[in-house]
């Protein structure tokens, strides 16, 4: 290639520079992308150009309208100066790139969870946001598991990769109706209520009974069926979670009929 | 066909009905959905979404237009896209199909594909045009019907170029060259480079592969920032509608003439300016019919 810079890099070069420089806001040193005296010139004079500016600026204002939409109830609940550091911060760490929704949203209000006091109503609404996005994107399609599956040999239980537990603190429907309607928030409560989510629940989420927050919590990791039973649980305690995507298990040699 | 609209779902359906418009155009993205899919996505349509739209148009002719491609990307372009036109098709057969000539992904650490988030414009050179032609005349012959490449808005001047290509134009003529792909000759694209790269629109139009055009594209923009800015958010401007009657002019094989706009400025502008937007494109279209 020649031209203004005189370029000569391949084009997959060239594009992964451009595009990093465009991502991360021209604060990646181009001697970081393996380069040439002669290339580097070259995409140093595009970087100071006005061109390139506006690019940036076009882009960062693509990735904040994709955020605000990500997170739209989670934003909506806070206030105008927090939603926009947010925002901010999200944007400036590469967030808002993605044009997948779901990819977006998961990463955003994980994001932004973790810049939330807690406990507090407005982290609350941000994981109720989380939850019901991820259950809701697999229910279209979900179809409960066998539970046959839980007489498998080397049967083990995880977390179902759609399913969540968000912690209300105080009673659910009254702390989500003044969250929607953005009307005074009751006091936060330490008499706490947890709500499942899954795909195959109705209406996605449910309140969780104190034994199965019990194994929800316990279930950090992948265990063994064997070491659940060994808990005191019973496999009828894991024979709703299963048909409600809150939990999944997986067997060596084991086909499942649905 | 004659004068085309964009499916937009926020707007009423009567719209579609009215008789102003001859055929309409889809993103696919406005009947899908994106799901992970392994280490990747997959773009599923939503039959509810795909219904709607096809009892909204009803009757009219119906061409693709998609976003999602990234035919320019030299590490790959989207695969998911591909699989979701194949189905597209089978469900609802279009005309024809069209994508934006740029990149928006690149490859990242450990096999990753990071979008860029902002569709870029790709180098004029010869790699990238013997790159995208053939990736363009591969999907000729999968679909069938005619691909077209709409020529970008670019915002940086002076992108690295080899001299037998020269610019944006010189890439989109020698991608035609060596391809049978078609060109979506979009006039306010040309309008913008114009405005912000001081060129000669009507030059730059002479010098597109005029013979190849099936397609034209008229939006609206706005100025930000000492740029005029392609954001299909107003009505189109005069210098665009002139345009438009040069072209017609010297392009013997256009089937089609679109305003373009994005949902959310459609919807606040209304079916009645709308109306008259599509009714101006008319009769410059009819003249050049005529003519």
């Amino acid at each position: 290639m020649s031209g203004a810079g005189e370029l000569s890099m391949a084009l997959l070069d060239f594009e992964i520079a451009l595009g990093n420089l465009v991502r991360a806001r021209s604060t990646v040193p181009l001697s970081a992308l393996h380069l040439d005296a002669a290339e580097i010139s070259c995409l140093e004079s595009l970087k100071t150009s006005a061109g390139f500016e506006f690019t940036v600026g076009v882009q960062r204002s693509w990735c904040v309208g994709r955020a605000t939409r990500a997170g739209s109830f989670s934003f909506s609940v806070l206030s105008k100066e927090q939603r926009r550091q947010l925002l901010d911060e999200w944007v400036e760490a590469g967030g808002g790139t993605s044009s997948f929704f779901a990819a977006e949203s998961e990463a955003l209000l994980e994001f932004v969870a973790g810049r939330l006091p807690h406990p507090s109503h407005e982290l609350t609404a941000c994981r109720f946001e989380q939850a019901t996005l991820r259950a809701n994107q697999r229910s279209v399609d979900f179809q409960a598991p066998d539970s046959g599956i839980l007489s498998a040999a080397g049967c083990a239980v995880s977390r179902g990769r759609y399913a969540a537990m968000v912690e209300f603190y105080g009673e659910p429907s009254e702390i989500v109706q003044a969250l929607v309607k953005n009307e005074a928030l009751p006091p936060i409560s330490a008499d706490t209520t947890n709500m499942l989510f899954g795909p195959g629940l109705d209406r996605l989420c449910r309140v969780a009974s104190a034994r199965e927050t019990e194994l929800w919590q316990r279930l950090t990791e992948t265990m063994p069926l064997s070491d659940i039973l060994g808990e005191g649980y019973h496999r009828d305690d894991l024979s709703p979670l299963l048909r409600e995507g809150v939990v999944e298990c997986s067997a060596s040699g084991y086909r499942h009929l649905s | 066909m004659g004068i085309g609209f964009p499916y937009i779902a926020e707007l009423p359906a009567e719209l579609y009905r009215s008789g102003l418009m001859d055929f309409v155009e889809v993103t696919p993205e406005a009947v899908c959905r994106q799901r992970a899919k392994g280490n990747g996505v997959a773009i599923e349509i939503v039959p509810e979404q795909m219904d709607r739209a096809r009892e909204t148009c009803a009757a009219l002719p119906m061409v693709v237009h998609g976003v999602e491609l990234s035919i320019g990307s030299a590490h790959g372009w989207n695969p998911a896209y591909i699989e979701m036109l194949d189905r597209f098709q089978t469900l609802w057969p279009f005309a024809w199909h069209s994508e934006h000539l740029g990149f928006q992904t690149i490859p990242g650490e450990n096999g990753a594909v990071l979008e860029v988030g902002v569709p870029l414009p790709v180098p004029p050179t010869k790699e990238a045009a013997a790159m995208i032609g053939s990736r363009a005349a591969t999907i000729c012959s999968r679909y069938g019907v005619p691909f077209l490449l709409e020529n970008p808005a670019y915002y940086i001047a002076d992108l690295p170029s080899d001299d037998e290509i020269g610019d944006d134009i010189g890439l989109m003529k020698a991608i035609m060259d060596c391809s049978p792909c078609r060109l979506l000759l979009d006039l306010h694209n040309i309008y913008c480079n114009a405005m912000n790269h001081g060129i000669d629109p009507f030059a730059a139009i002479d010098r597109a592969p005029l013979d190849r055009v099936v397609e034209i594209h008229v939006a609206g923009g706005a100025s930000r920032d000492g740029f005029w800015m392609d954001g299909h958010n107003s009505r189109v401007p005069e210098p665009v509608w002139e345009l438009l009657e040069y072209t017609l002019a010297r392009a013997p094989g256009v089937a089609g003439v679109l305003f373009e706009m994005l949902d959310d400025f459609a919807v606040d502008l209304g079916a009645r300016a709308i109306g008259e937007e599509l009714q101006r494109a008319r009769e410059i279209w009819c003249r050049a019919r005529v003519n």
